[in-house]
């Protein structure tokens, strides 16, 4: 390997890095923000550049659980083991919503309770997917997700 | 960036004070590993997931501080401290602080 194999960094790239070190005078950093804003692929860059900033000034030296940790994580039991109980948690859940739906919606008392029952459950339902869904788009710009301890 | 829990740094001298400084966050794991981490409660140990979760939380505030004392000006903070409290059951806030200086090399 020689600095052969990696491409000298992009003027935008240099931008980035001066950003996240603190090192763009005032009006720079404000331009900057404003690049920001706007384009998506500068701003995964800058939480890369970010992640990568958290991790170096981690003083995490291993520890001995560590490496049982890591045996543990390739350990078909183990995380076959967690996903698949995931997956049943997640179809109990799911099933339950549903079937609360089903019966909220053919109660035996009156429409106006049981349409505002179904609105509830329906609502929450919808909460949690917008929810979930700015979680999963922000998700690439979280530059703490792989901080350990 | 210098950041020490004292109020003096050894070989510099502050030569302005910019004022105060923090940084602050609430953060959540997901549904999933609190259930991991309830599961974990029961066995005793280390509950890995909060500790994941601490360690999240106080890295960001420090990020938010450090981007103040930046955008202040300032060489170092000193007198760092941290303080944490309980919004949300399952969340971790915390809430770091200081004095934003500019320094000098001692001669």
């Amino acid at each position: 390997m020689s600095a052969k194999d990696h491409p000298p960094p992009s003027r935008d790239e240099l931008l980035a890095m001066a950003y996240v070190d603190g090192e763009l005078d005032e009006n720079a950093r404000r331009d900057f923000e404003l690049r920001l804003a706007a384009e998506a692929p500068l701003a995964l860059e800058v939480a890369e550049l970010r992640q990568l900033a958290v991790l170096a000034r981690q003083v995490a030296p291993p520890e001995p659980m560590d490496s049982e940790w890591d045996r543990l994580e390739k350990e078909w039991l183990h995380t076959g083991g967690r996903s698949f109980s995931l997956l049943l948690t997640a179809a109990g859940v799911i099933g339950l919503f549903l079937w609360g739906v089903y019966a909220a919606a053919t109660a035996s008392f009156g429409l106006v309770p049981r349409v505002l029952l179904v609105a509830l459950l329906v609502g929450l339902a919808g909460l949690f997917l917008v929810t979930l869904r700015a979680r999963l788009r922000t998700l690439p710009y979280d530059p703490y997700t792989k901080v350990k301890r | 960036m210098i950041i020490v829990t004292t109020y003096t740094i050894s070989g510099y001298d502050v030569v302005e004070t910019l004022g105060f400084v923090c940084g602050n966050t609430v953060r959540a794991r997901n549904v999933t590993k609190d259930v991991q981490a309830v599961m974990e409660n029961l066995v005793g140990g280390e509950v890995e997931h909060y500790t994941k979760l601490l360690a999240e939380a106080r890295e960001q505030a420090m990020d938010r501080l450090i981007a103040q004392a930046n955008a202040k000006g300032a060489d170092a903070v000193v007198g760092l401290r941290f303080s944490t409290s309980e919004i949300a059951t399952s969340a971790a806030e915390i809430m770091c602080y200081g004095t934003a200086v500019k320094l000098k090399e001692s001669v």
